[in-house]
């Protein structure tokens, strides 16, 4: 394998991993408050990718058809559909099983997986969809293919990474959503603000989902099996990264991205997923912890 | 009508195989197994490819269940050390990779074509005899599964499956160790389904990896949450009541025009998604059974 | 019997015990006492094997356990118990108990479909040491009642009663009085007598220093993971570093 072959499968694999980044970042954060696996987030994806692929449709040929404003437009209302969907699923499910054990929240999660993907296909069937956006040719710096797409993605996928850190360091109710992270004690805090930031971050991560369904749509498919395909990969970059360390599940999806990628010479691409199972089981025997994560949390 | 309700009843059985072995291993030992139809496909694959070589069916039906049970070890030893989500996901990816597996090594698997053409189990008889002894055999191989599954629950080993899903800390401190009886317990619902898988293949004589999707993993939790997790009863009960609900709605198609039947795949989705999480918020001993929570 | 040599437990990098030795005779009664967080619980659990050392040894009878997983220094005779009770609550009491005696030979899939009549005399034999470890804890009334059932006392008996099930020769009882209504305490320290007298050394974590005061023949005194005072109950009490330590609190 050449040097360039490598590098086109590290780059496509670091723009997948920026990708993976978004539901991880979900993941962890629903993770480490409200302690569990959210299994819907793959389909907040697919739900999010709909929701923009649908209204893209509609804009083209309008005051908004340009594709940049248009996608900007479309992608907004992915975000507050499924901020909107994630917010509901906390009022509806999640709060009420609050005190249940992990399986019950787990289990429900899985139905609500299944109820939004069978919604979409039943309102909209299961055939494929892709974005209106313009066909551009990859740059070529000798041997290495880089397509324009992958690098919007990539950096939209960094800034929103970028946004949601920086609200976590510096924003009032990110410092205090990381608090609670932190500390479970801290969740019984008086109720309105305690409700006022749950909301908060079960709209984050439905707008991290959202972000991350449509980015993908746009890579590839949008399809009704798409964020759940991408559920295993997000899942191993957040045990990989580390339980209850938002860097590291960025740091594990950039990983897993790469790491998929590189192993597509050696396995062929339809393993992908395979190798996301793979390296979750090694970590999790190797490392419950993870790179970034703290041990008390992983038994 | 007569062909139809043994038919009925035949699938009836091969789902109770099913929940049996996964109520053994999440209501009586605690172990969230969310990858259970992965013992199913490799069980049926196992016995139709042999059979398809000509090898004897009850000998491919006893391999089929050690193949099954032996592919549970790596998810037994991993069940060991990892907290109770983590299985889950990770039984949840064996799953999805053991059908990519199917699905990919065309060479052996057929990938995604399937199978077809698969020697029916005493299909030597014909007609209708045939169907009435797979019902038979099934209800004889549902029996001593029960019948197993039963002496199992009534002995040290089951009170200490028990004792391991209450507190498995406790255990340690105790003296014991979980794993052994973990992977035991893995292995023999693994083995169930394997033989569930078997018998499936030989009554439908078609199958292909579409069929092992996570869906059937959470049609048998279904069942084992209608039914009561940690009863035996409940596994039979609940799985009359799965089939009940998917032969019903293939009425409703028949009942209603032009719903296709890929509508119905998804209304069926949408309904195991809406009952999973209507049956964890409001019948929650149905996923606790008797257990005090 | 039970040697903890220079022990050192870390969690990140925060030492919860910092250099720990203690001895404990065959029949020694020893209690543990020390303000919250100085490190008696994760003494503990480093000499039960939950958590692992950082440096030292931990020897019993002889042996280096240092190394070994819990239910290994269980089986060694090295019992423990926790502060909040484990009990196996949908099981009965009987059964608690019968789940907690080592049964290995019967206690498998080969056993459960081919040795039944052996399984239920094996059966009957735990029935007749947990009837005697019911009475001497008490419990025999809740005999056959779910353990999930019991008051927080009486689920503190019976992770004692389990503990006795592994012959243990030293026990480590983690708080065994907290949340104890008055009324009982008195009863706690017969029934501890009573087990002391059948030859057990005993390891006792207690906050409550009357109950301590009655019963432990040595008093050792943690503070911010190190020993601060070991000897007899007295001498101990009237150590002006340990009442310094409990800053004035009435000792």
């Amino acid at each position: 394998m050449t040097l360039a072959e490598v590098a086109n499968l590290a780059v496509n694999g670091l723009v997948e991993g920026a990708v993976i980044a978004l539901p991880a970042l979900a993941l962890t954060l629903v993770m480490s408050i409200a302690r569990f696996p959210n299994a819907a987030t793959g389909d907040l994806m697919t739900l999010g990718a709909y929701v923009a692929v649908g209204v893209q449709a509609l804009l083209v040929g309008s005051a908004f058809g340009a594709p940049m404003i248009g996608m900007a437009v479309a992608t907004l209302a992915a975000v507050i559909a499924c901020a909107i969907v994630s917010v509901a699923a906390y009022e509806l499910i999640f709060r009420r099983l609050g005190r249940a054990a992990m399986v019950a929240s787990l289990l429900a999660s899985i139905g609500l997986a299944f109820l939004i993907r069978s919604l979409i296909t039943l309102l909209v069937g299961h055939e494929q969809h892709t974005f209106a956006l313009p066909l551009v040719r990859a740059w070529n710096f000798g041997g290495l293919r880089i397509l324009p797409s992958d690098l919007v993605i990539g950096a939209v996928a960094a800034l929103v990474l970028a946004a949601v850190f920086a609200w976590l360091r510096f924003g009032r109710s990110g410092r205090l959503l990381r608090a609670v992270a932190d500390n479970p004690d801290l969740a019984r805090l008086s109720g309105i603000r305690a409700q006022r930031l749950m909301w908060l971050l079960w709209a984050l991560a439905g707008a991290l989902s959202a972000i991350g369904g449509v980015l993908l749509g746009v890579k590839s498919v949008v399809m009704p099996e798409l964020g759940w395909e991408l559920l295993l990969p997000a899942f191993a970059a957040m045990i990989l990264g580390g339980i209850g360390s938002p860097a590291g599940a960025v740091i594990g999806a950039l990983l897993m991205g790469v790491g998929q990628e590189l192993s597509v010479p050696l396995v062929g691409p339809t393993y992908k997923i395979a190798v996301a199972f793979g390296v979750l089981f090694v970590v999790l025997l190797l490392r419950p912890a993870g790179l970034l994560g703290r041990p008390e949390l992983a038994r | 009508m007569d062909a139809y309700l043994v038919a009925v009843g035949s699938v009836v059985l091969i789902y109770a195989l099913l929940a049996i072995g996964l109520n053994l291993q999440y209501g009586e030992t605690g172990l969230i197994n969310f990858g259970h139809v992965a013992f199913f496909a490799l069980g049926a694959y196992t016995s139709a490819l042999l059979a398809l070589r000509g090898w004897p069916l009850p000998v491919t039906f006893a391999v089929a269940a050690a193949v099954a049970a032996v592919a549970a070890v790596p998810l037994g030893l991993a069940a060991l050390r990892l907290r109770a989500d983590y299985l889950a996901i990770v039984t949840l990816g064996f799953s999805e990779t053991v059908r990519l597996v199917l699905q990919e090594e065309r060479a052996i698997t057929h990938g995604v074509q399937g199978v077809p053409g698969i020697p029916k189990l005493f299909g030597a008889l014909g007609g209708r005899s045939t169907d009435l002894a797979i019902l038979l055999a099934l209800l004889a191989a549902v029996a001593l599964a029960a019948w197993a599954t039963h002496l199992l629950k009534a002995s040290p080993f089951g009170r200490l499956l028990r004792a391991i899903r209450d507190n498995e800390a406790a255990i340690t401190a105790l003296g014991k160790d979980p794993a052994r009886y973990k992977i035991q317990v893995f292995m023999f619902g693994a083995a169930l389904a394997g033989i569930a898988g078997a018998f499936y293949a030989h009554f439908i004589t078609f199958i292909s990896p579409e069929q092992f999707v996570p869906l059937v993993t959470f049609y048998v939790w279904m069942s084992i949450i209608l039914g009561g997790v940690g009863s035996l009863r409940g596994s039979l009960a609940g799985t009359l009541m799965l089939v009940a609900f998917l032969e019903g709605s293939r009425f409703i198609r028949d009942l209603v025009p032009g719903v296709a039947e890929v509508q119905m795949a998804s209304v069926r989705l949408a309904i195991v998604g809406l009952a999973l999480i209507l049956f964890v918020l409001y019948r929650p001993q149905g996923l606790f059974g008797r257990r005090a929570n | 019997m039970l040697d903890v040599c220079n022990v050192c437990v870390e969690f990140d990098r925060f030492r919860a015990v910092d250099g720990v030795t203690l001895s404990v005779a065959p029949t020694a009664i020893v209690g543990i006492a020390g303000t919250n967080g100085a490190g008696k619980t994760t003494l503990f659990g480093a000499i039960a094997g939950q958590l692992p050392l950082a440096s030292g040894e931990i020897v019993f009878e002889g042996h280096d356990i240092s190394r070994l997983p819990p239910n290994r220094r269980a089986r060694r005779g090295l019992a423990r118990t926790f502060q909040v009770p484990r009990e196996f609550g949908s099981l009965t009491v009987l059964d608690n108990l019968r789940a907690a005696a080592p049964n290995d030979a019967h206690e498998s899939l080969r056993a459960a479909w081919f040795g039944r009549p052996a399984a239920a005399r094996a059966d009957a034999e735990l029935e007749r040491r947990a009837d005697d470890v019911l009475a001497l804890t008490g419990l025999s009334k809740m005999r056959d009642q779910p353990a999930s059932s019991l008051s927080g006392g009486q689920k503190k008996l019976l992770e004692l009663a389990r503990a006795l099930m592994g012959a243990p020769k030293c026990i480590l009882l983690d708080e065994p009085f907290a949340g104890i209504n008055p009324v009982l305490i008195a009863q706690l320290l017969d029934v501890l007598r009573a087990v002391h007298a059948r030859g057990i050394a005993l390891v006792v974590i207690e906050h409550n220093l009357q109950a301590l005061k009655a019963f432990a023949r040595r008093l050792v005194v943690m503070d911010q993971g190190r020993v601060i005072a070991d000897g007899e109950p007295e001498a101990v009490l009237d150590d002006r570093r340990v009442q310094e330590a409990y800053m004035g609190g009435v000792v």
